[in-house]
């Protein structure tokens, strides 16, 4: 908070002091996106993360997308943030599974490829904690990673539709703007989803 | 259930699924936290410390360039076909002037009768004063 609060400051510095009226619009401008980046960036680092299932590149992707909200859009009215975030997010998705896509098919015709070109991998981060978890920890625990798996397997529109509805709770008009088609769509990539989930998760039912 | 748009018309397996959603949103390891915080703090920065947007930076010179060439358009004479009358209504006052047999001959030296007009001058100059023969 203390480095936004001196950012606050150096922007309203560059405002002339005749300008009043402009360095308070500023800094409400600025406070109005600090405050939806802060809403929405853990839920946007998870959406990435099942999608990519990858920390550091989930991590990236969501910087990225901030990065151009705030650069391009931020001059948009706010009830057009949310769309617009998470449609830059998906298309930084993409990118990186693009990128993934075309590096592990030119690495499949490489006849010298070895495990140990493989990318390196932290041990520190694949161990495991020895701790015992609380049986509700252990639970809900194997249940997200249940749910998590079914989310990842499936395809993308009703991937994006599922999460965008349900974990993020954008009505069915955000969610067709997010995603660039109509709302009958969403719907039925929506019923899809859960329809798919359900078959993969029965336990979940009540 | 299709179409609601409120979480009151979810059922149980969609409440379920949320609640892990946010659960696994809220329990992010600090590391994660603070790399999504940093982030924030950089975009809300990019945008402070950035100049006017590309299309603000060239607009002064496409509106000059635009002016330019307007200017062009209207003023610069472009090349017309040589058939092409320059002067709009002409063709029937040419046609006027060629037909009038009256008129002061326009083809030249050939058709003038200079005799008639060295006369005419001489009768002018004796009427004025005394002949130049007498």
């Amino acid at each position: 908070m203390a480095a936004f609060a001196s950012l606050g400051t150096q922007t309203a510095d560059l405002i002339p002091s005749g300008k009043a009226h402009l360095r308070d619009t500023t800094q409400d401008g600025t406070r109005a996106l600090e405050a939806f980046l802060a809403g929405v960036e853990r839920k946007a680092f998870r959406i990435a993360q099942i999608a990519l299932r990858h920390e550091a590149d989930a991590l990236d992707v969501v910087q990225d997308a901030m990065m151009q909200l705030s650069s391009r859009y931020a001059s948009r009215p706010a009830q057009e943030w949310k769309p617009l975030f998470y449609r830059i997010l998906e298309n930084r998705v993409r990118d990186v599974q693009r990128r993934r896509s075309v590096r592990n098919r030119v690495m499949s015709y490489m006849p010298w490829r070895g495990e140990d070109e493989e990318e390196a991998v932290d041990p520190v981060e694949q161990a495991v904690d020895q701790a015992p978890l609380p049986p509700a920890q252990l639970e809900s625990d194997e249940a997200m990673a249940a749910l998590e798996q079914a989310i990842a397997a499936l395809p993308t529109r009703q991937r994006q539709a599922f999460l965008l509805r349900n974990f993020e709770g954008m009505d069915v008009a955000e969610t067709a703007a997010a995603m660039k088609c109509s709302p009958g769509s969403v719907k039925t990539h929506y019923f899809r989803a859960l329809q798919a989930l359900r078959a993969k998760l029965g336990e979940f039912r009540t | 259930m299709i179409g609601d748009d409120t979480p009151e018309g979810d059922s149980e397996f969609e409440r379920r699924t949320r609640a892990l959603l946010l659960q696994s949103a809220d329990q992010l390891p600090g590391a994660v936290r603070s790399r999504l915080t940093q982030a924030r703090h950089a975009a809300l920065a990019a945008r402070s410390q950035r100049g006017p947007s590309i299309t603000r930076r060239w607009m002064p010179l496409g509106a000059a360039v635009a002016a330019a060439l307007a200017l062009l358009i209207v003023y610069v004479p472009h090349g017309r076909s040589p058939l092409e009358n320059p002067v709009p209504g002409a063709g029937l006052e040419d046609i006027e002037l060629l037909s009038d047999t009256d008129a002061v001959p326009l083809n030249g030296d050939q058709d003038v009768d200079y005799d008639f007009y060295e006369w005419a001058a001489a009768e002018a100059a004796g009427a004025a004063g005394p002949a130049v023969g007498s």
